[in-house]
């Protein structure tokens, strides 16, 4: 079996190194870390290892440094990484991602699943996962938190609005993985040394972790980075503070203080017995 | 000439027309009126022939039905094949193309925007349409001025920026809209409308996903996009047994529901279904009351629209009293149960 998990990294919003006052985030200074959702497309991915014997592949797509989370998933269990890199990308929207990625698959092997965060905290718009299984023709499972494997099926549950829902599909498949299912769990001694022994030697990490761009993969440049966008971030605007003329109680007796409020509010018209 | 659309999916649930629907007919009407299109409502489902009336009268000038057994629940890959051949068998696409980003809304959008080859703007909380010049050296065929183009406005960053996204070099030109912000036209039986059936064809691999069981636990105080009054308890309850007090206010009111922080969620105090916010739900009730919330920004995007805020907290300094119509300064648990005595004699009397 050959899982692969996809995974982006996005920078620390709680940090506030890199956040510019008007609240956009320059990428150079930001810290950086592995989009928090990804992690538990990583366990999900990791499952399908203990379980069922998968290899595991992690992808990400971005800037050299993003190579950092394809040590963390390997810390954490995975066997492989690809990390996609390329100057032609910058200004990739997800319509140009999901291209880029899926090349990016049919180039390091034929998964009978794909694991994906639901969204990232940056982009955060939770449209990758299913463009990729688009572009590559294989059905989805969106919001999945929990699922098992059986005979070449995927058994699934997925979260729906007031609550779940049950599917059967034959892999392969893209698992969009919802942050309500199992929590990944520690690095493992073995992970942490691994990485240890790849980042002093070149050649080792060159086996396990390929560095590769669009050439490599045979993807159209014309259909990646803004060329390959069909949208543009236009502009961005600070949100202004609304309101500022909140009529507020304070310093009487309680049962004054919610007199005044009630009346004022005229909350009194919608009282009623359920 | 040929017709220009506004296209809105309007979802149904076991037959019954969810309120996102009417919400984008509500926000995809003016944007129709400013680019002198045609609204147009498509509708999956299986004997669902009787929502067409419901959807002319709250906006759309037409209405497509795909009926079929086969599309009674939504699954992805049927609901993809009916919508693209619908959508590839008129001599224009759509100018614009409306979901709600539901979790429908979100599994499906994706999939028809990377059929179709377009741009979407995820998980919007405004939309215009109007003017855009561009001009990039790094891509010079994306140059030039367009008219009448779909602005898809979303907040980002948790929340603090608002970014407009365009994409007026290919039409349909695709959005999802967050639930619970646009605002739905009143019902007018007066309304014209034309209902056309749409041809379902299905490809054996469309059908490999099954649905085993669906199962919807929504009780009527969790249902917090219904709710005429929202009661809205935070971290500041300092406990699970808290959520008893504010159920006993909501209580008082005959149509309402029980809401919560992201950091009661967290701390276990309360399923995440209650949850009002940028991860959680967007509410806009009559009366919203925030007991013990500081009123994060992350909190206030789900709830700000509400008609009224009350706050209740014991620090005049919280966040939440920049943005609330009228608050306590108090204890909330001094306040609430004083609240609940007046609003129940109020009541008997
Ligand atoms: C403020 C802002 C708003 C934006 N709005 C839009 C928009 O509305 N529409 C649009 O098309 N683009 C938008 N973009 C661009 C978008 O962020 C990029 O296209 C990005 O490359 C992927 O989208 P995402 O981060 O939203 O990923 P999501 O779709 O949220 O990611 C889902 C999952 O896909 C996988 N994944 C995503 N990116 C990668 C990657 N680089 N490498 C490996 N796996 C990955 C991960 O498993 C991830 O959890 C916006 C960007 C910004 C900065
Ligand atoms: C990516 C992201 C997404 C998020 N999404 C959401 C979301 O969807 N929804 C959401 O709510 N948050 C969300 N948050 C979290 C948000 O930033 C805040 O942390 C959260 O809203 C705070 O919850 P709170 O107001 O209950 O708690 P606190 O901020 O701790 O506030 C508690 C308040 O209770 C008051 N208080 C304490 N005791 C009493 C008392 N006895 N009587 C009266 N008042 C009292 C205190 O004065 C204080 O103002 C998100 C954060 C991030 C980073």
């Amino acid at each position: 079996m050959e899982s692969f998990v996809l995974i982006k990294q996005v920078p620390d919003q709680s940090s506030k190194a890199g956040i510019n006052s008007d609240g956009t985030i320059d990428r150079a200074k930001a810290k950086r870390m592995l989009n928090p959702f990804d992690r538990y497309a990583l366990e999900a991915a990791l499952q399908t290892k203990r379980q069922h014997g998968a290899r595991v592949t992690a992808i990400t797509m971005g800037p050299p440094p993003a190579i950092e989370v394809l040590y963390e998933a390997i810390a954490h269990g995975v066997d492989r990484g690809f990390l996609m890199t390329d100057r032609r990308l910058a200004a990739s929207d997800t319509l140009a991602t999901a291209y880029t990625l899926a090349q990016t698959v049919r180039y390091a092997g034929s998964p009978d699943l794909i694991f994906c965060g639901l969204q990232t905290t940056d982009g955060d718009t939770a449209q990758v996962g299913p463009q990729l299984a688009e572009r590559l023709g294989i059905p989805q499972v969106t919001y999945c938190e929990a699922f098992e494997i059986r005979d070449g099926i995927l058994l699934a549950r997925r979260a729906i609005e007031g609550g779940s829902q049950t599917v059967t599909v034959p892999l392969p498949v893209l698992v969009t993985v919802a942050n309500s299912a199992q929590r990944l769990a520690y690095p493992t001694l073995r992970g942490a040394q691994r990485v240890q022994r790849l980042m002093r030697d070149e050649a080792a990490r060159a086996e396990v972790i390929q560095i590769i761009n669009l050439d490599d993969v045979g993807a159209d440049p014309e259909r990646c980075g803004l060329k390959g966008s069909p949208t543009i971030v236009a502009a961005t605007e600070k949100v202004g503070e609304i309101g500022g003329n909140c009529q507020i109680f304070q310093g009487q007796s309680v049962p004054s203080l919610v007199k005044s409020l009630t009346e004022a509010a005229s909350i009194s018209s919608y009282v009623g017995a359920r | 000439m040929v017709q220009k659309r506004v296209l809105i999916f309007a979802e149904q649930v076991n037959g019954e027309l969810q309120p996102i629907g009417l919400e984008l007919l509500g926000s995809g009407r003016l944007l129709a009126d400013k680019l002198g299109a045609t609204l147009s409502a498509l509708v999956l489902g299986s004997n669902i022939a009787h929502l067409a009336s419901t959807l002319i009268g709250h906006g759309a000038d037409e209405v497509f039905v795909a009926d079929h057994p086969e599309l009674a629940q939504y699954r992805t890959l049927p609901y993809r094949r009916v919508m693209t051949d619908l959508i590839k068998s008129w001599p224009e696409p759509p100018h614009t193309i409306l979901l709600g980003s539901t979790t429908t809304g979100r599994d499906l959008a994706p999939r028809l925007a990377a059929h179709l080859e377009t741009g979407l703007t995820a998980d919007c909380t405004d939309l215009d349409i109007g003017p855009f010049e561009y001009s990039n050296s790094k891509d010079p065929s994306k140059s030039g001025l367009f008219r009448d183009c779909l602005y898809a406005i979303r907040p980002s960053f948790g929340e603090s920026l608002k970014a407009r996204i365009l994409g007026p070099w290919k039409n349909p030109q695709m959005a999802t809209v967050r639930p619970g912000v646009m605002v739905p036209l009143p019902w007018d039986g007066s309304r014209r409308g034309e209902v056309f059936q749409v041809p379902v064809q299905l490809d054996p691999s469309d059908l490999s996903l099954q649905i085993v069981e669906t199962v919807r636990n929504l009780s009527q105080t969790t249902d917090l996009t219904r709710a005429e009054v929202i009661v809205s308890g935070g971290y500041g309850l300092g406990s699970p047994e808290g959520f008893e007090l504010m159920q006993q206010l909501a209580a008082c009111f005959p149509n309402s529901a029980v809401g919560s922080s992201r950091k009661a969620v967290d701390s276990g105090w309360i399923p995440y279904a209650h949850q009002v916010g940028q991860t959680g739900k967007t509410v806009r009730p009559q009366i919203y009351i925030a007991c013990g919330i500081s009123g994060a920004i992350q909190h206030r995007v789900g709830m700000d629209k509400s008609r009224t805020i009350i706050a209740i907290n014991k620090d005049s300094s919280a966040p939440i009293f920049k943005f609330a119509h009228y608050g306590i300064v108090g204890d909330l648990y001094q306040v609430v149960p004083e609240m609940i005595r007046q609003l129940q004699q109020n009541q008997s009397q």
